[in-house]
């Protein structure tokens, strides 16, 4: 049984390709065949997040327009032979492809993949229709912040009219210490006011971004707890009852020997 | 006996009007206007009726929005086309009650809401509105009678909005941004308390007062 994602977030900037990119290869890490597809035109990235810029010869808009195959428009992971992006382009718009072209796509994938993931462009627009179009499931990448969790509730309510009922919630980019001092919104509140299941809470971790620029996602990598927050996130997305790990934090007694420390 | 030419029912989504097409403009005009004249303020200025009629003249239906214009009141058209996005998922048929009204007994709807109500939504109803779930922030509940939110309240919500001062609102949470009722605002403390128990918000001595409640 394959299953379509459309990993989505309203708000811009939140962790949708950081997201994407990680549990691709998080689930071709656990020999799952995956297919990512960046919807993003105009602005993609998802290739550099996953290291294969230089490899890219047609895109998204090649196949729906019939230029060429998709089989010939995917790129293979370097490491990871399960897993293929499908890139959009760097110079077309968004109106270049259309919920049905999508549709469509998706439903070839299906045939010969686990998993098709699908980046989504930030905000509500057309470009969100035509990503969402294909999917059986939708997750919400939000952070911990008013106008973040606000989009992502504004997303919830456009995804429900769209009869896209399956949806699942990532936390991104928690501070924890923030949360407890009361500087940030804690989980209890977002998942109170988002009231979907949430299946991952991820920590600010400076490894996404070093990770990022090398090309090489940060899931798997046992010294990031961001790694592990994305590894335990696709231990869900098969199926498995993984509790949500207590994050490493400044505690009481760490900021006592640094107030000692002169 | 003959039947109504004209009949006015309240609906979820505000009143509708529905007209015989035999009749001749006479007969319609003298029929809205007693039907007007019968019910003396309850139909506040600026409600809009929606027309149902498939095969109405052009003239006739200009006429129909003369005579409601005269009253305060007006003609939504084509209101049929666009309904709010939220009325299609509410159930199909709300429960009745009834509520007195300038000593007439009224049937009016409720407005049963079984989800939540997320950010950039908006329900508004003629009658009075249950929301099965969270109002959350960004939302919108307007509404002619009581408000009751069975969950935590966290948008703006409007209680007697055309002017009924007796309306409430309830909440098991009631944390909302803006209080309305009738033509009163409360807005929220800039630092909001978590509540333990359901609260009404209710109009007393000329104003918005929050109380606990038991249910
Ligand atoms: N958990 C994290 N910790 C630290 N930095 C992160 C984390 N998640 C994402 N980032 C950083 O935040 C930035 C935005 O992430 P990303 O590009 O994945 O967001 P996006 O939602 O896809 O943005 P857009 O809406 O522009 O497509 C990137 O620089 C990324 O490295
Ligand atoms: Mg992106």
């Amino acid at each position: 049984m394959s299953e379509v994602i459309v990993v989505t977030s309203g708000k811009g900037g939140v962790g949708k390709s950081t997201t994407t990119a990680n549990l691709g290869v998080g689930l071709a890490m656990r020999g799952k065949k995956v297919v990512l597809i960046d919807t993003d035109t105009g602005l993609r990235n998802l290739d550099l997040l996953l290291g294969l810029e230089n490899r890219i010869m047609y895109d998204l808009i090649d196949v729906v327009e019939g230029r060429v195959e998709i089989k010939k428009a995917l790129v293979r992971h370097k490491k990871y032979e399960n897993l293929q992006l499908l890139p959009t382009s760097q110079v077309k718009d968004k109106s270049a492809v259309n919920p049905a072209d999508l549709m469509a796509l998706c439903d070839e994938l299906r045939k010969e993949y686990d998993f098709v993931i699908i980046d989504c462009p930030a905000g509500i627009e057309q470009g969100f229709q035509t990503a969402i179009a294909g999917a059986d499931t939708a997750i919400v990448v939000t952070m911990p912040e008013v106008s973040a969790v606000r989009d992502a509730d504004k997303i919830i309510g456009e995804l429900g009219r769209s009869e896209k009922d399956n949806i699942k919630l990532i936390i991104n980019r928690i501070r924890p210490a923030m949360v407890d001092s009361g500087e940030m919104m804690d989980m209890d509140d977002i998942n109170d006011i988002l009231a979907i299941k949430c299946i991952g809470q991820v920590p600010d971790d400076i490894k996404v971004v070093t990770s990022a620029n090398r090309g090489e996602p940060v899931v798997g990598e046992s010294d990031s707890q961001a790694g592990k927050a994305y590894e335990n996130i696709v231990g869900r997305l098969l199926g498995e009852d993984i509790p949500f790990m207590e994050f490493e934090k400044e505690g009481f007694f760490k900021r006592l020997k640094k107030a000692f420390k002169f | 006996m003959s039947r109504d030419l004209v009949t006015i029912k309240g609906g979820k989504d505000g009143f509708r009007l529905l007209v015989d097409s035999s009749a001749s403009m006479e007969e319609i005009e003298a029929e809205i206007k007693k039907k007007l004249d019968e019910n003396p303020g309850f139909f506040p200025e600026g409600t809009k009726f929606e027309l149902e009629v498939a095969d109405l003249d052009r003239s006739v239906k200009k006429g129909i929005n003369q005579i409601l214009s005269q009253h305060g009141l007006g003609v939504e058209l084509s209101a049929k086309k666009d309904p709010p996005p939220v009325s299609d998922e509410q159930s199909q048929m709300p429960p009745q009650y009834f509520i007195q009204h300038d000593g007439n007994v009224e049937a009016q709807e409720m407005t049963v809401v079984e989800h939540t109500v997320r950010g950039g939504e908006e329900v508004t109803s003629q009658g009075s509105v249950l929301v099965m779930g969270n109002v959350n922030p960004g939302a919108q509940i307007i509404a002619g009678g009581s408000i009751d939110v069975r969950g935590t309240c966290r948008g703006m919500v409007h209680a007697g909005a055309w002017g009924d001062i007796s309306a409430v609102v309830i909440a098991d949470r009631l944390m909302p941004t803006q209080i309305r009722i009738a033509n009163m605002i409360a807005r929220s403390p800039d630092i909001m308390e978590k509540s333990d128990f359901a609260e009404r918000a209710s109009i007393k001595d000329g104003q918005i007062i929050i109380e606990p409640i038991e249910r």
